[in-house]
């Protein structure tokens, strides 16, 4: 696939790009084999060690207890890897299909859902995340739907768009001039064409999951003390952040920083690539 | 145009009347009840029962629902049992704090993208243009709160350049008698240098933090318009008349690329506004977002409600103005003509 490999090479070929792979990749590594390369507990608390800078024994310290960070960084990686992946997989398929409906049957559905997403978009989206967390009895689970819920929206609208584009296009009226029914129009002529878009959409949004996470982390609304999620391990490494322990904090944020940085060019890189007159950029 | 204007309107309309529902249905949902959370666990069934009349939870919910939103418009917004004072006036004491950070942080976001954007599109540099989109992604990718705890801890504890997490002035220095509010702004007024100069020096840091969001989204935008703008023959055209290159650039690359970024007025006030829950409490910040979070962590959801009530309203406003501004100043948007259609 000479094509496919161009592609390919457009999208991974240039020297930042590989270094966020790369960068991606490291951590992707950490989250999955964290445990049975590095055998240290992350819950397990040793006064002892409390606050000792990064060393062999432990390459990225210790915290105020003495856990040791660098198994939670992996623990950290594993839990906001996972809930990012799965806020953006749900939210993109809860999205795509409210798009799909809504492009596809048109009317009075199409209005009705289409005045729902544009209530979900009168709160700014970590404003929204936040109340649907707080609603919901704040945790990790209760953060995840927040996200998953600010994220529809942004789905439904790209997919309901390319849905109008591609529903007037010949080889569909050709089905309707056949006889085709609508479910069969739906599912075997709309729906694989705008199928394409949707894993850059869902790699754009997830990005934009995992930073989130680390925000209603950060606020105290997402994993609650002491699950090491990123952003909870930044509220606990804030206050012994200026006093000399910047490794507790450091991290984490690098963690956050690296992933989204990276999947959002990659992201970007894609679409570039797949969509080049930007019609389904975000915004 | 008028239609146009009050089609948005009508849609604003709808959108803070669900954003009403969702924060009403949101106090609803919380678990327990909230006239014991105020009157404490030591007290009687009476006392709960005749502070749950009072609270009006008896009434049936679309009465709470009218009283709700008819209390929220009239200026009355609750009581916050962890401050022991009224929202009202909790807000009121602070929300200059935060106009004065977004002021700022917006400015240091809007004069950077231009720069940087036209840095990147000017020359045609690859390098440069490389660096300024890592500054973008960097900007995307890192949480405010992570940004705001690196520049204290390299330019406040090890260079020692800017003052630490003390809030708006140096313990010392006393607040300038007040008129606006805003710390730069009143000790101009009061001819008090020394005070202006404190408060500003405090005020860098953090709005450099919550600007550093909304900058890399603006620079993005603006890099790619202008990108697309510099391609059209209108440029050609008064290159080949002769006109330099920095004029063109400025006179008619610049104005048509920088059109579109008004649209992306909300998404700013967005980040500010989002950006300000996550910033103020690194820097000390005594703004509303530091007392949303202190709110969120001690569960006074008076206070948190509204906030969220707030924020959604003042984002349907300003899109709404930022469309109705954008119907004012392009005349394809004028007159009805598609935007696209060029």
């Amino acid at each position: 696939m000479p094509a496919f490999g161009r592609a390919w090479n457009r999208v991974f070929g240039n020297a930042a790009s590989a270094v966020a792979v790369i960068l991606l990749a490291i951590i992707v590594l950490l989250a999955v084999l964290g445990p049975v390369i590095w055998t240290k507990d992350p819950l397990t608390v040793d006064l002892a060690a409390k606050l000792e800078a990064p060393s062999l024994q432990h390459p990225m310290g210790t915290d105020n207890v003495g856990r040791d960070v660098f198994a939670r960084f992996n623990e950290g990686a594993r839990i906001s890897l996972l809930t990012g992946l799965l806020a953006a997989l749900i939210g993109g398929v809860l999205g795509g299909l409210i798009g799909l409906v809504s492009g596809s049957l048109g009317g009075f559905t199409d209005s009705g859902l289409m005045r729902c997403m544009d209530a979900l978009v009168a709160f700014p989206p970590l404003v929204l995340a936040m109340a649907v967390t707080v609603g919901l009895g704040v945790g990790l689970k209760a953060a995840a739907i927040g996200i998953i819920l600010t994220s529809i929206p942004y789905y439904s609208r790209i997919v309901r768009a390319d849905v109008l584009r591609v529903r007037s296009l010949n080889f569909v009226e050709a089905g309707v001039a056949l006889g085709a029914t609508r479910r069969r129009l739906i599912l075997r002529h709309i729906l694989p064409n705008v199928l394409g878009t949707t894993p850059v959409l869902v790699a754009a949004n997830f990005g934009y999951a995992i930073l989130t996470l680390a925000a209603l982390g950060f606020v105290g609304l997402g994993a609650q003390i002491p699950t090491p999620e990123w952003g909870t391990m930044i509220t606990e490494g804030q206050q012994f952040f200026l006093t000399g322990s910047w490794w507790i904090a450091l991290f984490p944020g690098l963690g956050v920083l690296i992933v989204v940085a990276a999947t959002s060019m990659l992201a970007d890189r894609a679409r570039d690539v797949f969509d080049p007159r930007g019609e389904f950029a975000r915004g | 145009m008028a239609r146009h204007f009050f089609n948005r309107l009508g849609g604003s309309l709808a959108a803070i009347f669900g954003a009403s529902i969702v924060a009403f249905i949101l106090l609803r949902m919380l678990p327990g009840n909230p006239a014991k959370t105020i009157v404490g666990p030591f007290a009687t069934d009476d006392i709960v029962q005749r502070q749950y009349e009072a609270m009006g939870l008896d009434q049936p919910l679309y009465v709470q629902y009218w009283r709700f939103v008819s209390d929220f418009f009239q200026g009355d917004w609750g009581y916050s049992y962890s401050i022991g004072n009224t929202v009202n006036a909790e807000f009121a004491a602070r929300l200059p704090a935060t106009i004065e950070l977004g002021l700022y942080a917006f400015v240091f976001a809007f004069t950077g993208a231009v720069v940087f954007a036209l840095l990147s599109t000017y020359r045609r540099r690859a390098s440069v243009d490389g660096l300024v989109q890592g500054t973008a992604f960097l900007g995307l990718g890192t949480p405010p709160f992570f940004v705001g705890l690196l520049g204290l801890l390299l330019l406040s504890s090890w260079l020692g350049v800017l003052p630490g997490p003390e809030g708006r002035l140096s313990p010392a220095t006393v607040p300038p008698p007040e008129v606006t509010g805003l710390y730069t702004v009143d000790s101009v007024i009061a001819g008090q240098p020394a005070t202006l100069w404190d408060a500003f020096v405090h005020l860098l840091l953090p709005a450099f933090t919550l600007a550093f969001a909304a900058y890399a989204f603006l620079v993005r935008l603006l890099r790619a318009n202008l990108l697309e703008v510099s391609r059209e023959q209108f440029l050609v055209v008064s290159r080949s008349k002769g006109v330099s290159r920095w004029t063109s650039f400025r006179r008619h690359a610049l104005p048509n690329a920088l059109l579109p970024t008004i649209t992306a007025g909300g998404l700013i006030l967005a980040q500010l506004v989002s950006g300000s829950v996550l910033v103020e409490g690194v820097f000390n910040w005594p703004g509303v977002g530091q007392s949303v979070a202190t709110a969120i962590v001690s569960k006074d959801f008076a206070i948190v409600q509204t906030f969220i009530l707030l924020a959604a309203v003042a984002y349907v406003v300003v899109n709404l103005a930022v469309d109705t501004l954008y119907g004012v100043i392009d005349p394809r948007v004028r007159s009805g003509a598609s935007v696209g259609s060029r």
